[in-house]
């Protein structure tokens, strides 16, 4: 046992430990992407990055063990704007584009893509306690809207926008149906969730369209007018999910909001879009939200019976892949679900 | 067969075709020669892509079905190093070195030209024929021969960009085959010793040519000379290098022999045995003198003192303990290397009874790690010393990969009993019994002659049990790297040995405490272990009587770019800059002139020519942004542009990144891109502000050394060649090397000979007889044909935006 400073605080510490776990013990928090409590380390994104003052050097805090005599700096301005740094390239190649166009565009902000996705399931209840949720006028506003949201549709550019205005209508008009909602849908939401990393509306690559266009994966017919459920969700089946599934739920966009990142910066060029969809288990994995932390492969046993997440390839270039013995349907759905678990951003999902 | 063409039709790839029935039994036979454990995946992958050419899925599925390798680890490992190949490639590979020499000297146009000649498209690797596959890589470690392209095993040196179609025809009509005929080397009885190098550089400079030569002239006069193959002998720009031992002892020495010299050297010296060989010779002699006039430039005409100038002033400041004996020891001879006091400091190690006194003399001497951080090497090998357990292993690191570095190779090649031995003193010091030698494995020589030597010493009882009659017991074996720079770096190095991907973690744990297999491991760098026994020797003052105040003894350096001489120098620490360049290196060539020294790769950083007075320490360097790194050296004069040396070493670094942390993988991309947009006129003065910035948050937040240090050439560009980014900026470079800022012009010297013409590869210079010629800019790539073959140097590179 010895001591080490933290923020100029006396800290007991024991030999073996880590710097991040002695300084959550007194109390400072540091933020981290890649660690997980129970999981080997890899030392990967670099956002728990403290400074040493006493060595004058920059340590991840994750993996770097205390050492007497240690004078860390875990929130100064160097330390706050280096993590910044590791935060903004990790969103440099991260695809950054967290809510979907028709969203981005809605005076009302309703989500539009979490409504097609559940009515695409079937899940016609759930779809109703999320209009209810969402009204917050004496009724709906796509009644006196003129569909800005249709205009930004992406599907436009393929054939045409999905009928979102009158799919809204519709269940705005069968609320009741089948007993209408058990219970209000608890909406977390980034606040000003427009500026931050916003889909880039208007905009879209022939090459992206293909990738996106696997979302609709059972999608064929078309209903202009949405006479009941069934034609709901057939259309709803065309939406291409510009947004990210892991919208409200992911450690990057959170950890941007904190350091008040609010640019995607310059991109860096080269990255692959491709969108990955197992069709027995529903894993989607997309490489362009991938930050490369190896969360999901190092959570799963690399077993010869059960093919799971590994990295392949080197540096800049290298991705999370199935082995390249095995087809991304092969990954077993436990194997999925642990992965889908850990990732911190939304390049592991389901579909 | 029409030997004119390139593209054989009969020669037709047969890998193609490679069947499901025949992998399976291939791996089958591999895995019985390796071994099934998860750690043999690399040895399994590299024996099963030599016999296959390629690895293909069926083979990795069926690797993972008889051995303890997993699915993951064996995609992943296969993917990480660049060694390995998916897809099946060319008949022959066409490997064009893209190392820092080669760099300043157009590597890029050359690859360029073998792929048009080649009819290879930008994103293909492989000619449609099949017949070649084009590679580009890091450093082949010939650099004084720079620029160098090897066809399978067949290196060719300073090559043209207009020469590609002849290299590849000469290729094809010599049938790719290299002479090996060093074994047949006799050593009888003899009048006179003939020594020829072998190094990796003399055999690219032909070398073996001359050896054969040597073995036909002799036996065809059956002359009674020694034939004597000896290591590098240092001056690699000038091979293949003769020396002639007469009976009385008198040295003659001859560089850039040719096959046709060898004859006429040879009889100057030495006289043919029997009668009517002797009248023969007469004859052929007298012949000569009659039909030939090319005598008069013979080099046995030009007196002896001028001949060997050269080499006089190039080994004048060096100081040879690491390289001792250098082009006099045959590299494979163990007894050879015994004569000479080999082995004799191990000896007097075991003698002692102390591994602690061993590395107290060690830690006296001051020697300090020669892998580039300058660790004291004494040091590590107390902290290995005294943990417990009692398995310990030894690494050398002969994990050479930084571009325009290649004294690892060349110590290697040239002095393997020495390098042995250091291990094996280290070994007696530290308690370990346990040595692997981690050797690139595009180097095929020296892992050939680790190889050859570690048998020898296994036959004559320096390894094995009971060693030398003690109780010391010591065992080594080789293990060739798979093709990535990051596993220079030691803890990457041990987790590839371990057969996972080579990406580094953070220290501590040191490997000195946790290393290879969780055991402590003493990770050495070759030259390190070379100068063990000299030290041992001599004692440790003699050692640090040599040397700065704070780095002791000498220092290998591999000297190369655009000095008049280079090749492998070793010299004691603390000489200057200039003294290296101007005294060793003979300066830069006529007319040009000497604008900075790149020190330490993509480690190290510039040192402009105003600072060349700096001395040569660790230390010293450090201050300058620069770095010792492994010592390459590599010499930029005024046509060689800064900010085109920062991109290239960027691009190194960034493809070398294992891709582990955020700031080497991505940090290391924008700061590519900005330096290619400079490099493009597209960048403003804002961007040259973010690059350095980022330059301090790459060097602070990497995990690694690759991480920490692949700013510096940056660093020390923006610190004293500020004006040349800021040129670049606005749309000029300065020494008219970036390709975008530059436009070929045909000036009124020209005569109209049509040279250009027939030389531009695109068609963008009109045949016009007599007449001034003409480049049309929009189809011009700029790829210097035409400026090579004016024999009226009318062809000038002008400003683009003036």
């Amino acid at each position: 046992m010895f001591k080490i400073r933290i923020n100029n605080i006396e800290v007991d510490a024991e030999a073996g430990e880590t710097i991040l776990s002695v300084s959550q013990r007194a109390g400072v928090s540091i933020p981290t992407l890649c660690h997980m409590d129970g999981i080997e380390h890899y030392t990967s994104c670099m956002v728990c990055m403290v400074r040493d003052k006493a060595s004058d050097s920059y340590l991840p805090s994750c993996t770097a063990l205390v050492r007497e005599g240690m004078d860390i700096d875990a929130s100064g301005e160097d330390v706050v704007s280096a993590r910044k740094k590791a935060v903004e390239l990790l969103l440099s190649e991260h695809r950054a584009e967290c809510e979907a166009p028709c969203r981005i565009v809605c005076p009302a902000g309703y989500d539009i893509p979490r409504l097609n996705r559940l009515l695409a399931a079937g899940e016609y209840i759930k779809a109703i306690e999320l209009v209810m949720s969402e009204l917050d006028a004496p009724e709906i506003r796509c009644l006196s809207c003129r569909g800005y949201c249709e205009n930004a549709c992406r599907r436009r550019k393929i054939d045409r926008q999905v009928s979102i205005r009158n799919i809204r209508i519709f269940i705005y008009h069968n609320l009741n149906y089948q007993g209408g909602p058990q219970k209000p849908v608890e909406l977390t939401e980034f606040p000003d969730f427009k500026k931050i990393f916003s889909s880039r509306t208007g905009r879209i690559e022939e090459e992206e369209l293909k990738e996106w266009l696997k979302e609709c994966r059972e999608a064929g017919k078309r209903f202009e007018s949405v006479t009941d459920f069934i034609s709901a969700g057939e259309e709803a089946k065309n939406c291409m999910h510009c947004d990210c599934r892991a919208s409200d739920n992911c450690r990057l966009r959170e950890l941007a909001q904190e350091l008040g990142i609010r640019d995607r910066g310059n991109k860096v060029a080269g990255l692959p879009l491709t969108k990955k969809i197992s069709q027995g288990t529903g894993l989607i994995f997309e490489h362009a939200k991938c930050i490369k932390c190896g969360l999901c492969v190092r959570i799963c046993e690399d077993k010869k019976e059960e093919p799971s997440l590994c990295f392949i390839n080197r540096g800049f270039v290298s991705l999370i892949s199935e082995p390249l013995t095995a087809e991304f349907d092969d990954i077993p759905a436990a194997q999925a679900e642990l992965c889908v678990n850990v990732c911190p951003t939304g390049a592991l999902s389901f579909f | 067969m029409n030997k004119k063409t390139v593209n054989t039709r009969e020669e037709t790839c047969s890998c193609q075709s490679t069947g499901t029935d025949k992998i399976i039994p291939v791996v089958e036979e591999v895995v019985a020669l390796t071994g099934k454990g998860k750690d043999r995946v690399i040895p399994i992958l590299q024996e099963v892509q030599k016999r296959l050419s390629y690895i293909p899925s069926e083979a990795l599925r069926h690797i993972c079905k008889i051995t303890d390798i997993t699915p993951g680890q064996i995609s992943g490992v296969s993917t990480f190093y660049s060694q390995f190949h998916h897809l099946p490639t060319g008949k022959h590979i066409i490997k064009v070195c893209s190392g820092t020499a080669c760099h300043v000297k157009g590597s890029q146009l050359i690859s360029d030209s073998f792929r048009r000649v080649l009819n290879i498209g930008d994103r293909k690797n492989t000619s449609p024929d099949n017949l070649f596959s084009i590679e580009e890589v890091a450093c082949l470690g010939c650099c004084t021969l720079a620029p160098v392209v090897q066809i399978d095993d067949k290196t060719y040196g300073h090559v043209k960009p207009t020469q590609a179609g002849d290299i590849l025809k000469d290729f094809l009509v010599s049938g790719g085959k290299v002479s090996r005929s060093e074994d047949k080397a006799s050593l009888a009885g003899h009048d006179a010793e003939v020594r020829i190098g072998l190094g990796s550089c003399c055999i690219a400079g032909g070398s073996r040519n001359i050896l054969s030569r040597l073995i036909e002239i002799t036996d065809s006069f059956d002359l009674r000379i020694k034939i004597k193959p000896v290591g590098c002998v240092g001056v690699c720009n000038q091979t293949p290098l003769l020396e002639i031992v007469a009976g009385n002892g008198e040295h003659s020495r001859y560089t850039n022999v040719t096959q046709d010299q060898v004859e006429e050297i040879l009889l100057r010296h030495i006289g043919p045995e029997s009668l009517t060989k002797k009248i023969r010779y007469r004859i052929n002699d007298l012949a000569d003198t009659f039909v030939t006039d090319h005598l008069l430039e013979s080099p046995v005409n030009i007196p002896a003192d001028e001949r060997e100038k050269y080499l006089n002033n190039f080994t004048r400041k060096q100081v040879r303990l690491a390289t001792m004996h250098c082009g006099i020891l045959t590299p494979d001879s163990v007894e050879e290397y015994l004569m000479l006091g080999g082995f004799d400091a191990l000896k007097k190690t075991i003698q002692s009874g102390d591994p602690g006194q061993i590395t107290d003399i060690i830690i006296k001497s001051d020697l300090r790690g020669r892998g580039g951080a300058g660790f004291p090497t004494g040091e590590k090998w107390r902290i290995v010393a005294n943990e417990p357990g009692k398995l310990k292993y030894i690494v050398c690191n002969g994990d050479e990969g930084d571009p325009g570095a290649f004294m690892d190779r060349m110590l290697l090649e040239s002095f393997p009993y020495r390098i042995i031995e250091g291990m094996l003193i280290a070994a007696y010091a530290t308690g370990a019994s346990e040595g692997i030698f981690y050797i690139r494995a595009e180097y095929p020589l020296a892992v050939e002659r680790i190889g050859n030597a570690l048998k020898h010493c296994y036959e004559k009882g320096f390894l094995g049990e009971n060693i030398l009659g003690s109780e010391f017991s010591f065992r080594a074996e080789i293990f060739e790297g798979a093709g990535a720079f990051v596993c220079g770096e030691e803890t990457a190095l041990i987790t590839s040995l371990e057969g996972r991907r080579g990406t580094p973690h953070l220290r501590p744990p040191f490997p000195a405490v946790r290393g290879y297999r969780n055991r402590p491991t003493l990770v050495n760098n070759v030259e390190t272990l070379a100068v063990v026994p000299w030290i041992i020797n001599m004692g440790a003052e003699a050692f640090s009587r040599t040397g700065s105040e704070k780095s002791k003894g000498t220092k290998v350096f591999a000297l190369a770019g655009k000095t008049a001489r280079g090749g492998l120098i070793e010299v004691p620490m603390g000489i200057t800059v200039r003294e290296i360049i101007e005294d060793i290196g003979e300066g830069v060539a006529e007319g040009r002139k000497f604008k900075a020294v790149q020190i330490g790769g993509p480690s190290g950083g510039c040192i402009p020519a105003s600072m060349a007075d700096t001395p040569v320490d660790y230390e010293e360097l450090n201050r300058m942004g620069a770095m010792m790194g492994s010592g390459g050296l590599v010499v930029l004069d005024n046509t060689d542009c800064m900010v085109d040396v920062a991109k290239y070493f960027l691009s190194f670094t960034h493809k070398q990144s294992c891709g582990k942390c955020t700031f080497c993988r991505v940090g290391t991309k924008h700061m590519l891109d900005i330096l290619t947009r400079l490099s493009e006129g597209k960048a403003d003065m804002k961007e040259i502000d973010e690059l350095e910035s980022l330059c301090h948050y790459v060097k602070n937040g990497s995990l690694c050394g690759l991480g920490k240090t692949a700013p510096n050439p940056v660093i020390t560009g923006l610190k004293y060649f500020r004006k040349e980014y800021e040129a670049h900026a606005s749309g000029i470079c300065p020494a008219k090397k970036c390709r975008e800022l530059i436009r070929y012009v045909i000036t009124d010297k020209c005569t109209g000979c049509t040279k250009c013409s027939q030389e531009c590869p695109v068609g963008a210079i009109g045949f016009r007889p007599y007449e001034k010629h003409e480049i049309n800019q929009e189809l011009c790539t700029k790829c210097d044909n035409c400026r090579i073959v004016c024999p009226e140097n009318a062809v000038e590179i002008m400003d683009n935006n003036v």
